[in-house]
């Protein structure tokens, strides 16, 4: 069974600095790594504003990872995340199936301007010309 | 003169379906009451149909800031033209993007 891809996407606590920001994406890191997944990227976005206060706070540092393992995985870090200071707020998305999915749309859409352009190709004048000679 | 008339027949049954046709044409998308002023129709297409985009995504603020209003409401197909599986999409995108605070579920 191959893995899935999960984006894991959380909301750090403002007061926190940078070096605490980091220590903490490098600590959920260590989560994935020790439950068996693999590390594919990790973004940070910095500080933003929150739509709306998240336990009381009106901003939030944002650190995205993105990460490979089983489903099986995911609980377990979400668990760990659940219970680690200076997260505010976290989602993790499965997103492999749809980014194989919007994919396979694409190849198809390819294929098929490729098809239409031969088909243009060979196929003689459009009837429009003739409409045109009775005018 | 034939050609001309070919060419305005379509155009009628598309866009000037509010004077003939209004019962069975316009009916699907406008509210009955003929009084209300309504805009300029204008044939609506999908925007993500048109930019080719496949996958929606949640964090993307600056594409579905684009689709919901202030208040944060999701709307309806009809005001946006976009297709169902891109609504479909595009709504699930909101919903997630609020759930981690991008969007709001609420007007401030």
């Amino acid at each position: 069974m191959s893995d899935r891809v999960y984006e894991i996407l959380f909301i750090v606590d403002p007061n926190l600095g940078e070096p605490e920001v980091d220590a903490l994406a490098a600590q959920i890191q260590g989560y994935v790594e020790k439950e068996g997944g693999r590390i594919q990227k990790v973004e940070k976005w910095g500080k933003k504003r929150l739509a709306y206060p998240v336990r009381k706070h009106r901003e939030g540092s944002y650190v995205l990872i993105v990460a490979e393992g089983t489903g099986e995985i995911i609980k377990e870090i979400e668990r760990r995340i659940r219970v680690t200071d200076g997260v505010v707020r976290y989602l993790s998305v499965r997103v492999d199936e749809d980014l194989r999915k919007a994919e396979t749309s694409k190849r198809k859409r390819a294929s098929e301007d490729e098809k239409k352009r031969a088909r243009m190709a060979t196929r003689p004048p459009r009837p429009s010309a003739v409409e045109e000679v009775q005018e | 003169m034939g050609g001309g008339f070919r060419g305005g027949a379509p155009r009628q049954g598309g866009r000037g379906a509010g004077d003939r046709g209004g019962a069975g044409g316009a009916g699907r998308g406008n509210n009955k009451d003929a009084g209300k002023r309504y805009f300029f129709r204008r044939r609506k297409v999908c925007k993500f149909c048109v930019d080719k985009i496949d996958y929606i995504d949640y964090k993307d603020t600056k594409l579905l800031g684009g689709f919901v209003p202030e208040r944060g409401k999701i709307l309806p197909r009809r005001m946006f033209g976009t297709c169902a599986e891109h609504q479909r999409k595009l709504t699930l995108a909101i919903k997630r993007a609020r759930l981690i605070a991008l969007l709001p579920f609420a007007a401030e």
